[in-house]
């Protein structure tokens, strides 16, 4: 690190539990965000802002009017935009050093398990199932580490699935939804700073697993009620009978 | 007597469970859960499907313990137990 690096994270190398070997695990660190709207924008700000080396930035879709009111990466004049441009453009001025590479596509199949297998964690902060249900399958597959993180109207969830460790549940041992039972925000909305609270936990685990700190959320599902301020533990066993990372597999 | 707890969201459709204590008599999962249609007639039917297994964006947690087995629904609600009932959400 150099003397402008140790300036900029010189409130992270304080920290005893990150100290200077935790901030090189950052900078070299390579994390994948897919969907770059509620929950992305804050997970992708504060990686970039904490000096994660490289961030794949995957979104297929454009900045509209309606996402202003929380997706807090993107401006009013970026409307019409890539959401990966529009972010790439705010975490460049955030910290000029972090490598964005903007994936503009709708990202399945053996591309999305490429990527996977090239990074050292995926963040899940999509809005439907099924793209979910293809992050998780190519993260058990490459034993990359999720986070996985879910807000709508008032309510959230976040939780890391981590396929490095022998006993931990993955995503379809916690979730097996048909694609006609989803709720999205377009038609259920949003409390903006929700999405704030959900997405920062992510990045906050991000950041933990990537730099060993502390103790992850892998086998815990924190669920988050706004409507109370009250958060919820529950204890996330894995599913033996999994089709994704179960003994019949 | 087991309590049962749900998230807000699940008492906007049954909104007299709200604000109350809520208990059912102890026994399997299935049996709880019929307990609790017998005070919100309807309750079961939204979170059951046709063969009586939970439906797949629904959960149950027996002392913040995820039950795994949605399909016999057998894990035992003793006395003193804390039943919380919640949905998957996707939205990003
Ligand atoms: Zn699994």
């Amino acid at each position: 690190m150099d003397d402008q690096q140790l300036l900029r994270y010189s409130r992270h190398i304080m920290l005893p539990e990150l100290d200077l070997d935790g901030q090189e695990a950052l900078l070299n660190a390579k994390v994948l965000i897919v969907g770059v709207g509620g929950l992305g924008s804050p997970v992708a700000m504060y990686l970039a802002a904490s000096g994660v080396g490289s961030l794949w930035l995957a979104d297929h879709d454009e900045v509209d009017l309606s996402n202003l009111q929380r997706q807090i990466a993107h401006t009013t004049d970026r409307v019409g935009q890539p959401k990966v441009e529009s972010a790439a453009q705010a975490l460049q001025a955030l910290n000029p050093e972090t490598r964005i590479i903007p994936v503009p596509e709708k990202l399945e199949g053996e591309r999305l398990q490429e990527l996977v297998e090239n990074v050292d964690l995926v963040v899940d902060a999509t809005d439907n199932f099924g793209v979910r249900y293809a992050i998780n399958a190519a993260c058990v597959r490459a034993k990359t580490p999720l986070v996985s993180g879910a807000a709508i109207r008032l309510e959230g969830q976040v939780t890391v699935f981590d396929a490095r460790e022998e006993t931990s549940p993955c995503y379809r041992c916690l979730y097996d939804v048909q694609e006609d039972e989803q709720l999205n925000c377009a038609t259920s909305g949003v409390l903006a700073p929700l999405v704030g609270v959900i997405g920062s936990m992510q990045a906050l685990e991000a950041i933990k697993v990537l730099a060993g700190v502390g103790t992850t959320l892998a086998g815990r599902l924190l669920l988050f009620d706004a409507t109370r301020s009250e958060w919820r533990e529950l204890k996330l066993p894995r599913d033996p009978d999994c089709p994704v990372c179960g003994n019949a597999r | 007597m087991p309590t049962i707890k749900m998230t807000s969201h699940l008492y906007r459709f049954f909104p007299h469970l709200k604000n109350r204590t809520l208990s059912t008599p102890p026994g399997s999962v299935a049996e709880v859960l019929s307990a609790i249609n017998d005070q919100a007639p309807g309750f079961t039917d939204y979170i059951l499907d046709e063969q009586g297994a939970l439906r797949r964006h629904v959960k149950v947690c027996i002392n913040d313990t995820i039950v795994i087995d949605r399909k016999g629904l057998s894990d035992l609600v003793q006395d003193g137990d804390t039943v919380f009932i919640f949905q998957a959400l996707s939205g990003g």
